[in-house]
Parts: structure tokens; C-alpha cells; sequence
């Protein structure tokens, strides 16, 4: 028969739960001493080594007992005179107190010291918020209003709950959560609506150790200054801008792995394996897929194909208080295997730059976003055609924005921050050659100024105005209202 | 008023710091008792304070902070060498946006920031605020001065909510130490 060997365990933790632990220790060891007698009787046998042995452990344990008992006597002792003092400075600061109330010019409070050999244990303010290290689960949520007021054709005027999302994180331990988001976008979603509801992000998260973390599921791609960040409180306009919509196709994600690194000196690397797009869905006869090409194509983990895979990563460094310069690079093969030889040869890539700095009130801001699709050449002559009316799949799309917003005013949690930005996009940017006359022409490059501003109700709740023209298409100059909020 | 914050680097605020490195949640940093060391390397002892605040102080604390009081019952850390008062340090929690980030503040016995320290840092974004470079914003500033995020205390982009409460908890800490101390709440 073995026993347990026993050893005093080095003790870091509480006091209180050094006592439970103690105590139980102490409750083992009594039992085994019970069982002495028994095993003396024992020793009439022939394997009296073994009991030697038992005995001599015996009596090891019933000197840990006692060396035990001395030490939860000593704590107790101990427990008994902190509460004492702290009793008494309770009692003290009741009775200044009470004192201040006679005499109202009083000071108000006593103060009470605690003093203390060396450095002081559990001096933490603000404990009762919440409790870090246990599960807890979040409910998120973010949603956007807006009023879109056309200068030309009225008919256009449109009033819509743009989108509506629902989030719930949950901490399982102090290292692995869950983030997800269900979103609701134009409010009613039915065979003869055009609403739409999706997941947006479904992921899980595992802190590997001081820098990285892994995320695996639905998450968003970094890209941009507004993937990522796109709730309506974080940016200007009561529509997200262009180049971070119809080039980066916000709210853009992807299912699969992520690495994020968050290393030294303020730099941020994210590094993954992702679900690609499929770029055989191109609809040639639809315009709105060549207003955003990635748009169209983008499969959000929707019974997504998933023959070709991508590749994407994103470098951020926050070193300079307020700054922020960034770079991504999203690349992966975009024919999943649905048109044959025809699109075995796509290839979809999408880079940008991008800046930021926020300083003495100012919120200047700077993107560019570039995207190529490769191979289009022998995919865009199976829907071959002529005129204004086809859209082939583009070869080149690019844009570029610059926008400065300045905290003009602020009394209480009311900020008032006026913002203007100019942009230049073009979703047509160039075609793939297909021979003489038949190549598609480049469409004009767009430019869009926006003139308004946000007015911020704390930091959860925005409204908006601004005013939009546009100097290719003029019917699209419009002004925007909105309202969002974020928690 | 504007302190010169840097003491002597000791052998173990360079130890501290070399184990310094961003993250992007639940990660502990130091310890209290680690944090109130590397601020205060060379007290000799370290002594709690309980403030207990009534009403009446609550109101002054929430009108010089900007921002709720929060608490009536503050644990304020006071650091001494030789009997001879060299600051204050006060570990607290805030918000950032879903989890909480536990810092503390060192202040001068006169009551000007000298050091803040990230001391477990739990959100997925916004571990910037952890960049001594940012934090260094803090030092020598007071409660009534200069503690106001986006003009005194540049903003980083991404982290807009950690740096928004992580910098009203240290103007609460100043306005709370700098009350405790006009009306001798702090003993000694």
C-alpha cells in the first residue's frame, strides 16, 4: 500500500483561502492518523519493512499536522487582530463623521492608517466594478438611422434603419472568449423585402501569451482605417466613406484563422489563413456589382466555396501618442473551382495605406486602397458583349480619401465636431484586354466632397449631418441625416 | 508646477520593464505590491490610507474630477522613506470598453502625477494605452490642469474608450488625492 506523500505547500495565497486550504490539510491528515491503529496491528505480519516505513511516514505527517495546526493558529490570530484594526478604524472614521454632521465646518472623515511591514496587500480600488478573471458574458450592439435627401430627383429620398446589430462576447476563462455579432440591415427581411440578415463576426479568441493571440471563425479582415472599427460613433459622415466601401467592401469578413501580435514599440501584426472570394458569381448585366467590385464577389462564410483560400495580413504601429500608420495586404485565388478553366487563372488582391493622427482636438485622417483582379481576360469572354450596359469583371479599382475633423465645441458629454473630406475612387478603374473592340472602357473616376459634422452624446451616441456632391455623377448630391449610437 | 518623474532605473524597475510587452487581453502585468515598488523604488515603507468621503466631499470630488466620484472609500498608499513622505500611490479599475484595466497612479506628495502604470490590461484593442510613450502624457500633471483627453492627452486612434476612462480614472486619483490632502484626510 502507497501512501500519498505529503509536503507543505508554499503558500502565496490570501489569508482566508490559505485557512480553507489549511484547514483541508488538516482534515486529511487527521483521517490518515486514524488509521494508525489499524496498520499497528498490522505489523505482526511478515512485511514489517514496509510497515516500518508506513509508521516512520506516520509520524512525518503527524509532524506537518502539528506544524499545520501552528500555522492556521497563527493565522486566525492574525485574521482576528486585522479586523480589529480595521473595526476600530471603521468605528473612528463613523465617529468623525458623526462629529462633521454637529459641526458642519468639520473636517468629514477620518483617515486611518493601516500600517504595514514593506509593501501593502490588497490596496485595490475599484474591485466591485467587475470580477476579471470569472466568465462573463456581454451583450453589444451598434445601429445606424439615416435620411438620404437627393438635390435632383426627389423620387430618390429614402429614410432607413441602414443596420441594426446584436452582439454577444463571452469570457469563458481569463484567456479564451467568444465574439459575435448578428446583423439586421433595411429592418425587414422577407421574400418581397430587401432586408438582409447576416452574421458578422463569429469567432473565437485565445490568448497564447503576453503578445499573440489566435482568433479562428468569422472575423473581420484589417484593412483600412474603418473595417475593423466601423461602428457609426467611430466615424464622419452619416454614410461610411467610399474608398472604405465600394473598394475595401466594408463591413468586409472572412472565416478562418488570424494571429494577432501585439509586440513592442506600438506595432501590431495581424497575420491569417482566410476564406477567398468568388469571383465566378460576377453578375455582367448588373451595375451594382461595378459599383463595388469586391462587393459583389465578397461570400461572408455563406456557404462559402472554399477550394481557394487566401492570405492577408496587416501591419499598425501606434508608437507616437495619436498617431497611427498602417499598411495591409489581402491575396488569394477567386475562381473556387466553378468555372472550369476560365477562372482557375482569378486572382484577387487588395492593398492600402493608411494614416491617422489625432492631436489638440484635430482628427486627421488619410487612405488609400488598391485591388487587381487577375486572370479576368479569359473570364470576362464567357459573358462577352458590347456597349454601356455590360460590366465585366474589372481588372484595376482604387481610391483615395483625406479627411480633417476638428472638436470645435464640447459642454458636458455634448462634442460638436465639424469634418470635411475629399475623395476620389474608381470602381472601373481598367479591363483586362480582350482584343481590338472589345475591351470594355475604363469608367470615369469619381471625386466626392463632404462637408458636416457629428455631434457626439457621450461616447455612445451620434447624430449626423453633412452634405455630399459629386463631381462625375451629379444626381447622386444629396444631404444625409442620421442618428447611430454603439455600446 | 511640473516634476521631473524620472528616478534612478534600480535593478528592479528594469526588470519590470523588460517584461513589458502589449497584449491583447487578459494579461497581468505586475502586481499591486510589484507596481507600488517600481514607482516608488526607494520607500522603505508603505503604509494604506482609507479616505472615507461624505457627501459633501463626494460632490467636491465628482466637480473637480469631470467625472462620477465613484466611491466614498478609497485605499490611497502612502510611500515613505526614513519617515520622510515621498507619494502616494493609489491602484485602481476602470472600464476600458467591456473589460476592466487595472493601473495605478503615482503622485508627488504634493499631489502632481508622477507615473501611471498599466497593471493588467484585458480589452482585445486598445493595449496602446500600455506605450510608455502615451502614459508619459500623464506626468506632471494635475487634476485641475491638464488632464483632459484629446487636448492635453492625445487620443489613440483605435483605443478611443480605454484612453477616454483610463484618463478619467487618473484625473479622479488627483482631484481625490489632492482633496484628501487639502483636508487632511491622509493622516501622517
Amino acid at each position: 500500500m502507497a501512501l500519498p506523500t505529503m509536503t507543505l505547500p508554499t503558500f502565496k495565497l490570501p489569508p482566508s483561502m490559505r485557512l480553507q486550504r489549511l484547514a483541508l490539510l488538516t482534515g486529511t491528515c487527521l483521517s490518515l492518523t486514524a488509521l494508525a491503529p489499524a496498520m499497528s496491528h498490522a505489523a505482526d505480519t511478515p512485511a514489517s519493512q514496509r510497515e516500518r516505513a508506513l509508521q516512520q511516514r506516520l509520524e512525518q505527517l503527524s509532524t506537518d499536522l502539528q506544524a499545520l495546526k501552528a500555522e492556521m493558529a497563527e493565522l486566525r490570530r492574525q485574521q482576528q487582530s486585522d479586523r480589529a484594526v480595521v473595526d476600530s478604524a471603521s468605528a473612528t472614521a463613523q465617529a468623525a463623521r458623526s462629529d462633521a454632521a454637529a459641526a458642519a465646518s468639520a473636517a468629514q472623515a477620518a483617515s486611518t492608517s493601516v500600517a504595514a511591514q514593506g509593501s501593502v496587500n490588497g490596496a485595490m480600488n475599484g474591485t466591485d466594478l467587475a470580477l476579471p478573471s470569472a466568465p462573463a458574458t456581454v451583450l453589444t450592439g451598434y445601429g445606424e438611422l439615416n435620411y438620404n435627401r437627393y438635390h435632383n430627383d426627389k423620387s430618390k429620398n429614402e429614410a432607413d434603419v441602414r443596420r441594426l446589430v446584436l452582439g454577444v462576447q463571452h469570457r469563458f476563462d481569463a484567456r479564451t472568449r467568444l465574439v459575435t455579432e448578428l446583423e439586421v440591415e433595411h429592418s425587414v427581411t422577407s421574400a418581397s423585402d430587401g432586408g438582409e440578415v447576416a452574421i458578422e463576426q463569429a469567432y473565437v479568441e485565445r490568448q497564447l501569451d503576453d503578445q499573440w493571440a489566435v482568433r479562428a471563425g468569422l472575423f473581420l479582415i484589417p484593412a483600412g482605417l474603418l473595417n475593423e472599427r466601423h461602428e457609426p460613433t467611430t466615424y464622419y459622415g452619416v454614410e461610411r466613406n467610399f474608398v472604405e466601401t465600394a473598394i475595401i467592401p466594408s463591413t468586409w469578413r472572412e472565416g478562418g484563422v488570424q494571429f494577432v501580435g501585439n509586440l513592442d514599440h506600438g506595432l501590431t501584426l495581424q497575420l491569417g489563413l482566410a476564406t477567398s472570394f468568388d469571383v465566378s458569381k460576377w453578375d455582367s448585366t448588373d451595375a451594382e456589382t461595378a459599383d463595388s467590385p469586391l462587393g459583389a464577389v465578397h461570400q461572408e462564410m455563406a456557404q462559402a466555396h472554399a477550394k481557394d483560400l487566401a492570405f492577408f495580413g496587416a501591419l499598425n504601429w501606434r508608437g507616437v501618442p495619436g498617431l497611427q500608420l498602417g499598411g495591409s495586404l489581402f491575396s488569394g485565388k477567386g475562381g473556387q473551382g466553378q468555372t472550369a478553366a476560365a477562372g482557375n487563372g482569378l486572382r484577387v488582391s487588395l492593398w492600402d495605406l493608411h494614416a491617422r493622427y489625432l492631436v489638440a482636438g484635430w482628427d486627421l485622417s488619410a487612405v488609400y486602397a488598391r485591388g487587381t483582379i487577375g486572370g479576368t481576360a479569359a473570364f470576362n469572354t464567357l459573358t462577352l458583349s458590347s456597349g454601356p450596359d455590360w460590366y465585366p469583371v474589372p481588372r484595376r479599382f482604387d481610391g483615395a480619401y483625406v479627411q480633417a475633423a476638428y472638436q470645435l465645441w464640447s459642454a458636458g458629454d455634448l462634442s460638436l465636431s465639424p469634418f470635411v473630406r475629399l475623395e476620389r475612387f474608381n470602381t472601373r478603374k481598367a479591363y483586362a484586354d480582350l482584343g481590338l473592340g472589345l475591351t470594355q472602357t475604363a469608367a470615369p473616376t469619381e471625386r466626392v466632397y463632404t462637408v458636416g459634422a457629428n455631434l457626439n452624446v457621450g461616447s455612445g451616441v451620434v447624430f449626423k449631418a453633412d452634405v455630399q456632391r459629386f463631381h462625375a455623377n451629379k444626381d447622386r448630391n444629396r444631404l444625409d441625416l442620421g442618428v447611430g449610437w454603439s455600446f | 508646477m511640473r516634476i521631473t518623474p524620472l528616478l534612478p532605473v534600480t535593478a528592479s524597475m528594469a526588470t519590470a520593464a523588460a517584461g513589458l510587452s502589449l497584449s491583447a487581453f487578459a494579461v497581468d502585468y505586475m502586481s499591486p505590491q510589484q507596481a507600488q515598488a517600481a514607482l516608488f523604488p526607494q520607500a522603505d515603507r508603505f503604509t494604506v490610507r482609507e479616505v472615507a468621503l461624505d457627501a459633501a466631499a463626494l460632490q467636491a470630488l465628482a466637480t473637480q474630477a469631470g467625472a462620477p466620484a465613484r466611491s466614498a472609500q478609497w485605499k490611497v498608499v502612502e510611500a515613505s522613506q526614513g519617515g520622510k513622505l515621498l507619494g502616494w500611490v493609489v491602484v485602481d479599475n476602470v472600464v476600458g470598453k467591456f473589460e476592466l484595466i487595472t493601473y495605478a497612479v503615482a503622485l508627488t506628495p504634493e499631489g502632481v502625477v508622477r507615473q501611471v502604470e498599466v497593471l493588467s490590461y484585458r480589452e482585445s484593442h486598445g493595449g496602446e494605452v500600455r506605450l510608455p510613450a502615451w502614459r508619459q502624457q500623464f506626468v506632471g500633471k494635475t487634476a485641475a490642469n491638464g488632464l483632459r483627453l484629446g487636448q492635453d492627452i492625445a487620443n489613440i486612434s483605435g483605443a478611443t474608450l480605454s484612453c477616454a476612462h483610463l484618463t478619467e480614472g487618473v484625473r479622479r486619483i488627483a482631484a481625490l488625492v489632492e482633496l484628501a490632502r487639502s483636508r487632511r484626510l491622509l493622516g501622517g
